[in-house]
């Protein structure tokens, strides 16, 4: 059932998504740019300022997601014990991270002209905090422990802790009064963005998880040589 | 018209900023990342060298993997 999850699978694709994530990105980065800085128009109400979304929002959806995935393939890791959901998650993580930490700064650089401070103990600026915090706690596993059985372990009893939070986030501006505005795009329901201020959005988004797919296939292909580095006289 | 795209009527230091910490971040992790790849590559390289050319014959014919690696590397180098 698994099969298809093998390395030497897998390996022969990561070459041609790369190739091809080279080929359309930088297109694809400018058309963003251009809407996002030159082409959507400014807020009635923060003016200019509303531009900090178009990498704001997408950093923290990529934060977000790149959890969520980790949660789901550490279970199923532990149920599975598919060697390559390790190895998947190893080079998740960082880019999770990443986007998350960018969430928190350019959201405090919004939060600067828009609330007229850098930072306050929001619900769901704290929520992201810890968020960050559980990516550095996941993250270390790998880095401080030896045994690949025990990093699967702790790693995946961090994620599971860690995606209590998600919720959390999410549901934030509902459950509490917040600084943050709610959610004005909704998967079930009507969005109360402007078409022209969800387009450069969406673009923007197709930026950022083409730049994060990229840097996950770099990762997941360090993984494997680095593996069969290891085991070449095995071979 | 230039001067309002960089002022951003007042939000410029805010929006460029943002972005250009996004981008900077972005950079860095992607070149570190690219090192990173190509540092594992050459030691796989290495590595292979040393092998007696029993070995490798043997690595490169059980190892789907490691064909592919050496294929790549050898394209990209």
């Amino acid at each position: 059932m698994f099969i298809f999850f093998s390395s030497s699978n897998i390996y022969s694709l990561i070459q041609k998504l790369i190739n091809f994530i080279n080929s359309i990105f930088y297109l694809i980065l400018i058309i963003g740019l251009t809407f996002a800085l030159v082409l959507s128009p400014p807020d009635y109400l923060q003016g200019d300022s509303v531009r900090i979304m178009y990498v704001h929002v997408p950093s923290a959806w990529i934060g977000l997601a790149c959890f969520s995935l980790i949660t789901l393939l550490s279970v199923l890791n532990f149920i599975f014990k598919i060697k390559n959901f390790y190895f998947i998650n190893k080079s998740l993580a960082p880019i999770g991270l990443l986007f998350t930490c960018l969430a928190v700064i350019t959201g405090s650089l919004w939060g600067q002209p828009t609330w007229g401070t850098w930072w306050a103990w929001d619900a769901r600026l704290t929520s992201m905090l810890v968020l960050m915090l559980f990516y550095i706690f996941y993250i270390l596993t790998f880095k401080l422990l030896n045994k690949v059985e025990l990093i699967v372990k702790v790693s995946s009893i961090i994620a599971v802790i860690g995606s209590i939070n998600l919720p959390i986030i999410k549901y934030s501006v509902e459950w509490w009064s917040t600084l943050h505005q709610p959610a004005s795009i909704k998967i079930a329901g009507s969005s109360s963005i402007h078409a022209k201020m969800l387009m450069p959005l969406m673009v923007m988004l197709l930026v950022f998880l083409l730049y994060a797919a990229l840097i996950f296939l770099m990762k997941y292909k360090t993984e494997i040589i680095r593996i069969k580095k290891k085991n070449i006289k095995r071979n | 018209m230039m001067s309002n795209f960089i002022t951003m009527n007042g939000y410029g230091l805010y929006v460029w900023l943002s972005f250009s910490v996004v981008f900077i971040s972005c950079m860095i992790v992607y070149l570190k990342t690219k090192k990173t790849l190509k540092k594992y590559e050459n030691e796989f390289l290495a590595e292979l060298q040393n092998l007696t050319s029993e070995e490798k014959n043997k690595a490169l014919e059980n190892s789907k993997v490691v064909r592919q690696i050496l294929a790549t590397s050898s394209k990209v180098n």
